[in-house]
């Protein structure tokens, strides 16, 4: 038994899982993702314009889900990998988000690592497998 | 505004009780709470009754419990609802009682709490533990409530040198409180070594620095201030209540080194109080991870924020120091019966400020003034109460 998430309700958000899809507040010029009806920053303006995040960011923070933990609907997954990453992002927009680190890198996960999201399957319910972004630690420039 | 009193309490033990479903655990407490009133009190004068539950009976009566539980009690015409605000429920179970009997609508009010958490499978458990945090963004992510609790930990280690230590601290300390109290879980001290080497659970937390899932159940009898001596000649008054929402998404928040909701309702209840945090003689604060214990000494203005370990380094915040935190074990060693939680914290502030906790390891002596505060999932709402000791 998994969090249940309808196909109709995910597909309401593809938008956000699958291109980052953001609101930039037209009262102060701040950045909403996930999306509100009012934006969190003003607590004023309701009128927005869509921007795509570049999905760069930072670790702002991080923990790693062991395998007996798992929520059941990644239960799989955890027993496959024994357990995963999943990290608070600070994107370089503003906004903070939260998804799983694939890729770590040899060295422990630490805040303020660079990361970059990459689309990736997230689970499967009602037998249609959910997409959506992960992150990984960015490229050495 | 009228003023609050509680003039009883009762709760079952917490822990694991494969014959008592939430009838049975309500009823116990219940009539546990109607014991504890010293004189003149007759169910039938009831008028109103909050009764908080997250799952109520694991999903088995989706709707209309209260009225449920309190016909099982022979009071099938008291106005009763139920109160969800997922682990603070039994807390706003109290305020929203307490708000009742200020306004002058009501004279005597239930606040109760229940939970029936042991029946289910283990995935079915970790489903619907997971589920009173941000479904669609937090949930999708794979993580838990432990998980989001996890990230609020490694992000306070990092801003303020928190060590993996000090989680600990909070572990041992706790359940070496529920040793002499009848109604905890756990009632087993454990050493540093075991704390630091549990099983893991979401890095940097292992399965001790986790609250356990439990049954219990509790109800605390409010009334009046004025009409208190009517029922004893001890009574608690509830002088401070406050309570506040935050964002229920952590990625939504400005900090999560603390709980913008525990701030904003104990400033509240402070003021209300007419007190301030040096004032408070003990507390019962909400640990359901240890981090969430670390997280309350600053919100609540027990230190400056990012200074919570120095309190355990000290150790302030055991029975003994200067401030004892959680003398009941907390939920980390007394247990988590999520909708009893916050009620049941109410129940050993009641008995302490009576001096009627009778085991002698655990009676807080020469005690005024306590501070309760109850949490909402990774603080999406937050309950916090002061309380007097009357009488005497």
């Amino acid at each position: 038994m998994g969090a249940h998430i309808s196909i109709p309700m995910y597909q309401r958000a593809v938008s956000q899982k699958y291109r980052m899809l953001a609101q930039k507040c037209l009262h102060c010029g701040k950045v909403n993702f996930p999306p509100k009806a009012v934006c969190k920053y003003c607590l004023t303006g309701s009128k927005f314009e869509h921007i795509q995040l570049s999905g760069r960011g930072k670790i702002y923070s991080h923990t790693i889900i062991a395998g007996g933990g798992a929520p059941p609907e990644f239960a799989a997954e955890a027993s496959c990998k024994g357990s995963y990453p999943v990290v608070l992002v600070e994107l370089e927009e503003g906004p903070k988000v939260i998804a799983q680190l694939v890729n770590p890198l040899d060295r422990e996960i630490s805040v303020g690592m660079p990361v970059t999201a990459v689309f990736r399957k997230i689970y499967e319910e009602e037998g249609v497998i959910r997409y959506g972004f992960k992150f990984m630690p960015a490229p050495v420039s | 505004m009228e003023g609050v009193a509680i003039i009883g309490a009762g709760q079952t033990t917490y822990g694991d009780f494969p014959n008592k479903g939430i009838k049975e655990l309500f009823a116990e407490a219940y009539f546990e709470m109607v014991q504890s009133v010293d004189y003149g009190f007759e169910p039938q004068m009831l008028h109103s009754a909050y009764i908080g539950s997250l799952s109520t009976g694991s999903g088995f009566q989706l709707g209309q419990m209260a009225p449920l539980l309190m016909g099982h009690v022979g009071l099938p015409h008291v106005n009763a609802v139920r109160i969800e605000n997922a682990c603070a429920s039994g807390g706003f179970a109290i305020y929203n009682a307490a708000c009742a009997i200020a306004s002058g609508k009501f004279d005597l009010v239930l606040a109760a709490g229940v939970e029936k958490m042991r029946d289910v499978s283990s995935n079915k458990g970790r489903y619907w533990l997971g589920v009173s945090g941000d479904t669609e963004y937090e949930r999708l992510a794979g993580s838990t409530f432990a998980g989001i609790y996890a990230l609020m930990a490694a992000r306070y280690m990092h801003e303020y040198g928190l060590k993996r230590e000090h989680l600990s601290m909070v572990a041992i300390k706790n359940h070496r409180h529920a040793v002499a109290n009848p109604k905890a879980q756990f009632r087993k001290a454990i050493t540093m070594e075991q704390a630091l080497n549990g099983v893991p659970v979401a890095h940097p937390f292992n399965v001790w620095d986790c609250s356990p899932t439990s049954d219990g159940a509790a109800a605390v009898l409010l009334c009046r201030a004025g009409m208190a001596k009517n029922f004893t000649s001890k009574p608690v008054y509830l002088r401070g209540f406050g309570a506040a929402s935050d964002y229920l998404a952590i990625h939504d928040r400005d900090s999560i080194t603390s709980l913008a909701a525990t701030s904003k309702a104990s400033a509240e209840a402070y003021k209300q109080a007419g007190i301030g945090p040096r004032d408070i003689d003990f507390a019962e604060v909400h640990d359901c991870f240890t981090i969430a214990e670390i997280l309350a000494y600053g919100d609540l203005g027990f230190c400056e924020q990012g200074r919570a370990q120095y309190l355990l380094e000290e150790g302030i915040t055991q029975l003994g120091g200067k401030l004892p935190v959680n003398a009941s074990g907390g939920l980390k060693a007394k247990g988590h019966p999520i909708g009893a939680t916050g009620c049941g914290m109410a129940c050993e502030i009641f008995k302490q400020l009576r001096d009627e906790a009778k085991e002698d390891t655990r009676q807080i002596k020469n005690a005024r003034l306590a501070l309760s505060h109850n949490v909402g999932g990774s603080g999406g709402t937050a309950a916090v109460f002061i309380y007097e000791r009357g009488g005497q």
